[in-house]
């Protein structure tokens, strides 16, 4: 909503019409003479050479699956083994045209794609450069297995392939030799030193983190192009129709160079679609979709029409003419680019697949298309080269692929993980855990004024940053320091200190955030760091995961926390799982920022932690008071993990009331994973999660004036992790502990932290761990909320009814147990 | 060649018993008649002596564990043997474990499961409660519970150790486990007096802690003891009868025997064993005196078999003299003197405490007039037997009276035969050489 752009009611109604221009569909005709002039017979020959080495390899791996024998080498493998037989000349083509810098992301069926990548890259780095990747990469690790047994001695490109042929390999069946010690598998292999990044088993994964990607290449201004590889399968899905969009908005182009200043090139990326014409068994033209060809849906993004185009996947020559130039096109500024690459699969989706959704006339008229044998012919046509040129590559690649998978099943050279010598080998990649202020120390943040000059920066410079006076009366809201504040204070020093930090979101700049966070922000930051995303909650988080994987560090903001629900695989699959399945190779720098409603009814008012704490591999903070916003905010912006950073717009205005010396002005970290006692007491133990820490601390007050019970009050601050230490401490002291949050009651975190520690503290408990958060409903509107979600005197209920009847007391709501039986009884 | 000794089975209804000490440690040399070990039924003491010669080469108990009857507890032989084959499976080896298990666990449930089903009530009480309550030892039947559901919560601990309640930690141990509270025969503390010195290092001394005591844990026997006795007064109709007869005669036999008896060895029966001689020749007449209730059934004995209280250092044992009605007073003034020995000794062996079918319990030595015996149950009755003193007759005259007091069980006898019982016992041992001409 940038108020350089008027929104002219004179202009909305005009009439008129739009227009698109013709998409081109197989247009390439060059002869094999034209293009002599291009490719030299290495050239040549190296085209044959990469197809026939993916077709072999995948050949290998088809047979194993179906008859656990390959060339007299036996061996049966368990995992997945998703092939493209058929696609390696559209592979092979688009990969031929990629540079070192240019990264490639796939899909579940990209064993030709990172091959195709990773021989092109062979190709192109030179030999000293080939041989320190080998060498640096895992310590070696991969490299001692397949050094001094390559077929030419001291031909460090030949050792290379063997190199990348076994990581592949060792990785497809499992093994800790393999590019990502076995913890990827087959549809996650990925090499990044060669430019190979990530390849996704969700159908579309890959397209939000390739779109990360390229933002990260474009906001910090890096070469080279991002290509995201899918199958015509994924368009059907709502994460790719919005990478489409987000990669094609217009502020990219229009507003990201403010008046010069920085560049306004469009987004550096291609999406290039595999168009084998099934998604699985779904045929997407003609069944499942309506577009008549993958390449029309680009048509409607943008007045580029994304440069759409439709090649012939089976000539490698007519992928490679045009991947050059939509590379071309982005690296002067004009993408996104979007191309359909025609091509067929005669292997089945996997070995297990009996094709009964196409015929075998249909197979067999693809067969006799087979690109390999057809180029093969037209280079022998052309007078390129003879059958012997061929019989020798072909030689070589057998040989190769023989080799490779004697080396990987042997359990000596190759084994697998051993969980039962090693048993927290993969606890001990879940996270990373490192702090690095800055991704990049080697440049200076892009910023608009410096940081004193920020106008809200001034502003809270003259607030109160605790929240009662001397006389311990509170200070008014307008003049104290709240907890907006000091999420700001956190996130804009990391925008002074880290030029990589980017954050963005919806309604974020202008605005400053729906909830008023991020005020000051427009000020300070040029968009292309600090900008409104489309209303694409999964783009927003899966790209997010792309700008980290490619070396930034993203802060992204879900408005509520019920849009967890539309980025879900990419908070669920992708944020959390990356770390861990990359060996610990990639890190995951996302802080994504979620705040939890109020007053807003069903869809806008849920507390969904326990989403986020159920999937291994996030950590999940939910912050009360300014003090621990900021300090946990610091943490999770220095740190390498992905943090989703609960907050609670019930208390955003919150001031200081616990640590009176304030809110430091100056940088500090509250540990997450670490609670915290916001009350001491001796009676009771009540562990609040999130914002209803001030409900606890007023039922611990009425429970102290009326009934003489004293309460401790426990801040738990961070979900995951949980240093149990201190609760069990209290609960070894009162014996009795009430767990409150606002999220529902059933499977939340709190019954989790119940079970907990009823097994860690059993003999130390005066009554089983009770649990009060709200009722298994819908959210009722603000007037009904008391009887939804805790309240101080449901608290004192719960207490009462399943701790420590309190003589004379009276309860208000029904919390006994035949009530809880009966509600469990139906479901609600 | 190496020897296993195993834990002997002291008496038929012996299942296990608890190793005392060790008299020998490993590597000890053992010669025949030394002592291994002491060990104790839930009745009684023993010395088990080694019956070979060599060296302690394995001991595989530890004091104070209880050890089934008929196990291994210790292995001699010479130094430097391979003794492995002769060591229990202790699941080194997995499978070896896994195929123990089953055998091992299943007679365990098999006893839970009997102990569930004889206890009464199950406590509710939370876990910091309980822990609590076996920490402090306090008198769970004097806790009132507060917390939900009626569970026992650790403020009620609080409130009852405040007014002072307090008991054993068996007793706690025995109330959680869902049986009665033993009740105390003695007091429960051991009083600690101050010593007599301390008057003069008093004003340097910090001041008496009047609180302070030691703690010790019930003795098998004791616990016996306590079980027994609580459960013969609660489960029984006891009631007693008191009389007294003219103990002239008796008194007068016993101070010819005394007399002349040197030569004839009858100077050492004494007042209880012709106490013990009356009662044997009486009971048969009184078959349902002579008896057991067990359950509902009476167990009529054939014989007179009457047990002999007897104080020890232990406790309180009964030792049967079976057959006495057989037995002239000689002979079983000579049993009674053995059994006692034994009993002193904790050598009596649980097959010489048990089926007993009356007994005599004898307090007259210490001057107690009148009490009330309490049943050996499962017997129906008891005899007490006081002192004398000295009763005025009609015409003036003095004569000594012994006392006699006799509790029996009002479900199994009714007050006219028990009295009955008792007049004629009277009659008999006023006119003791009557008795013996019978």
């Amino acid at each position: 909503m940038p108020k350089s752009q008027f929104v002219d009611p004179g202009k909305v109604f005009e009439p008129g019409y739009i227009d698109f221009d013709s998409i081109p569909l197989c247009r390439y005709n060059k002869t094999i003479e034209e293009e002599k002039q291009l490719y030299s017979k290495a050239d040549f020959l190296r085209i044959y050479h990469d197809m026939r080495t993916i077709r072999e390899f995948e050949t290998m791996l088809n047979e194993i699956k179906v008859k656990s024998e390959y060339n007299g080498v036996k061996y049966n493998n368990p995992g997945p083994a998703h092939l493209s037989i058929g696609q390696e000349a559209s592979a092979v083509g688009q990969a031929y045209c990629m540079d070192i810098h240019d990264f490639q992301f796939g899909s579940h069926r990209s064993h030709g794609e990172i091959l195709a990548k990773g021989l092109s890259s062979i190709n192109k780095l030179t030999d000293e450069e080939l041989y320190d990747i080998m060498k640096e990469f895992l310590d070696g690790t991969i490299l001692k297995v397949v050094e001094g047994k390559q077929a030419k001695a001291g031909d460090v490109k030949d050792l290379a392939k063997d190199f990348l042929l076994y990581g592949a390999l060792a990785e497809i069946f499992a093994r800790t030799t393999g590019f990502n010690k076995g913890l990827g598998g087959s549809m996650h292999a990925f090499f990044i030193p060669f430019g190979i990044f990530p390849n996704n088993a969700i159908v579309g994964g890959a397209a939000p983190i390739a779109l990360g990607a390229a933002l990260y290449k474009r906001a910090n201004h890096k070469k080279g192009i991002v290509v995201a590889n899918s199958g015509d399968g994924a368009l059907g899905r709502g994460p790719v129709l919005e990478s489409l969009n987000f990669a094609s908005m217009d502020q990219i182009t229009k507003l990201w160079g403010m008046d010069g200043k920085y560049s306004d090139e469009g987004m550096p990326i291609l999406f290039n679609v595999f168009n084998n014409f099934y998604g699985m068994g779904g045929q997407t033209m003609g069944e499942t979709m309506g577009y008549t060809n993958p390449a029309r849906l680009a048509a409607g993004f943008n007045p580029t029409e994304m440069h759409a185009e439709k090649v012939n996947g089976y000539d490698p020559l007519a992928v490679i003419d045009a991947t050059a130039r939509k590379k071309e096109l982005l690296l002067n500024g004009q993408g996104p680019a979007f191309l359909e690459v025609a091509t067929y699969r005669v292997s089945g989706h996997s070995p297990s697949d009996s094709s009964t959704y196409r015929t075998p006339e249909e197979i067999e008229a693809w067969k006799a298309a087979d690109p390999i044998p057809a180029y093969r012919a037209k280079l022998i046509a052309g007078g390129v080269a003879d059958e012997a040129d061929f019989a020798a590559i072909d030689e070589e690649v057998v040989n190769r692929t023989v080799k490779i998978i004697k080396l990987a099943i042997d359990d000596e050279i190759s084994p697998r993980m051993d969980l039962s010598k090693e048993p927290e080998m993969i606890s001990s990649i879940m996270y990373s855990n490192q702090h690095v202020k800055s991704m990049d120390e080697t440049r200076e943040p892009e910023v608009l004024i410096p940081k004193e000059e920020d106008p809200r920066v001034k502003q809270i410079a003259g607030k109160a940053r605790y929240a009662f006076d001397d006389k311990g009366e509170m200070i008014p809201k307008m003049k104290l320091y709240n907890i907006r504040d000091g999420l700001f204070e956190a996130i804009i020093d990391k925008f002074y200190e880290d030029p990589t930090t980017i954050a963005y979101g919806e309604d974020n700049r202008d605005w400053g955030g729906a909830f008023a966070v991020y005020r000051g922000l427009t000020e300070a930051l040029p968009y292309h760091r600090f900008f409104n995303a489309p209303i694409s909650e999964s783009a927003i988080v899966g790209s997010a995961v792309g700008y980290a994987v490619a070396g930034g560090r993203a802060i992204v903001e879900l408005m509520y926390a019920d849009f967890i629900g539309c980025a879900g695989d990419e908070i669920f699959n992708q944020l959390s799982k990356w770390q861990a399945m990359s060996a610990g190779i990639l890190k995951m720098p996302v802080v994504l920022r979620v705040s939890v409603g109020s007053k807003y009814g069903a869809q806008h008012s849920q507390d969904w932690t326990a989403l986020c704490s159920h999937i291994p591999g996030l950590k999940v903070c939910f912050p009360a008071t300014p003090y621990d916003a900021k300090g946990l905010m610091n943490q999770a912006l220095n740190g390498t993990d992905p943090v989703v950073f609960f907050e609670s717009q019930r208390i955003y205005d919150k001031g200081e009331e616990f640590h009176k010396e304030g809110v430091p002005e100056g940088y500090y970290e509250v540990n997450i994973g670490e609670p915290d006692v916001k009350r001491e007491g001796k009676d009771v133990t009540i562990l609040s999660i999130g914002a209803v820490l001030y409900r606890a601390l007023d039922a611990a007050k009425k429970l102290e004036a009326d009934w003489g019970i004293s309460a401790e009050v426990i801040d738990a601050r961070t979900l995951v992790p949980f240093d149990y230490s201190k609760v069990i401490e209290s609960v070894k002291k009162t014996g009795k502990i009430v767990i409150v949050g606002d999220a529902v009651d059933r499977c939340s975190v709190m019954r989790d932290m119940a079970s907990n520690i009823a097994e860690m503290a059993f003999d130390y408990l005066d009554a089983p761990p009770a649990v009060f958060g709200s009722r298994n409903w819908i959210t009722p509107a603000f007037e009904l909320e008391k009887y939804y979600f805790p309240q101080p005197t449901g608290i004192i209920d719960v207490i009462h009814e399943k701790l420590m009847p309190i003589p004379g007391y009276v309860p208000t709501y029904n919390e006994t147990e035949l009530e809880h039986l009966d509600r469990a009884k139906k479901g609600v | 060649m190496a020897n296993v000794v195993i834990m002997p089975r002291q008496g038929q209804s012996v299942e296990s018993c608890i190793i005392t000490t060790w008299q020998k440690k490993k590597g000890d040399p053992v010669a025949v008649g030394d002592i291994l070990f002491s060990y104790e039924t839930d009745k009684s003491a023993f010395d088990e002596p080694a019956q070979v010669e060599g060296t302690m080469l394995e001991i595989l108990a530890a004091e104070g564990d209880v050890i089934p009857c008929l196990d291994p507890v210790c292995i001699i032989g010479t130094p430097g043997e391979d003794i492995s084959a002769l060591l229990p499976k202790t699941g080194e080896s997995a499978a070896a474990a896994t195929e123990a298990k089953p055998e091992e666990t299943a007679p365990k449930a098999e006893a839970e499961a009997t102990v569930s089903e004889s206890t009464g009530e199950r406590v509710f009480i939370s876990p910091r409660a309980r822990h609590l309550a076996l920490e402090t030892g306090v008198d769970l039947t004097k806790v009132t519970s507060t917390g939900p559901h009626g569970r026992i919560i650790e403020r009620d601990i609080n409130k009852a150790l405040d007014a002072g309640f307090t008991a054993t930690t068996e007793a706690v141990e025995a109330f959680l486990a869902g049986r009665p509270m033993p009740v105390e025969e003695e007091p429960a503390k051991a009083e600690t007096p101050a010593p007599a010195a301390a008057p003069a290092a008093a004003p340097a001394a910090a001041p008496t802690d009047f609180r302070a005591y030691d703690e010790e844990p019930m003795s098998n026997i004791r616990k016996v003891i306590a079980k027994s006795m609580h459960a013969s007064l609660s489960e029984m109709a006891q009631l007693t009868l008191n009389s007294s007869f003219d103990a002239t005669n008796l008194l007068a036999y016993r101070a010819k025997l005394k007399e002349s008896g040197e030569a004839l060895g009858l100077a050492k029966i004494t007042i209880n064993d012709m106490v013990l001689f009356a009662v044997s020749r009486i009971l048969p007449h009184y078959p349902e005196i002579n008896a057991n209730l067990i359950e509902g059934t009476f167990r009529k004995y054939k014989h007179a078999n009457v047990g002999m209280a007897v104080d020890t250092d232990r406790g309180l044992l009964v030792p049967v003299i079976f057959g006495a009605e057989t037995l002239t007073l000689a002979a079983l003034s000579a049993n009674a003197k053995t059994l006692a020995g034994k009993a002193r000794e904790g050598k009596l062996t649980p097959d010489e405490m048990s089926g007993g079918s009356f007994t005599v319990s004898n307090l007259g030595s210490m001057g107690v007039e009148s009490f009330t015996p309490v049943i050996n149950p499962p017997q129906t009755a008891i005899l007490g037997v006081c002192c004398t003193v000295n009763r005025l007759k009609a015409d003036g005259t003095v004569y000594p009276a012994m006392g006699l007091s006799l509790t029996f069980d009002h479900r199994a006898v009714d007050g006219a035969p028990a009295a009955k019982f008792l007049k004629e016992l009277c009659g008999a041992l006023e006119n003791f050489d009557l008795l013996l001409a019978k």
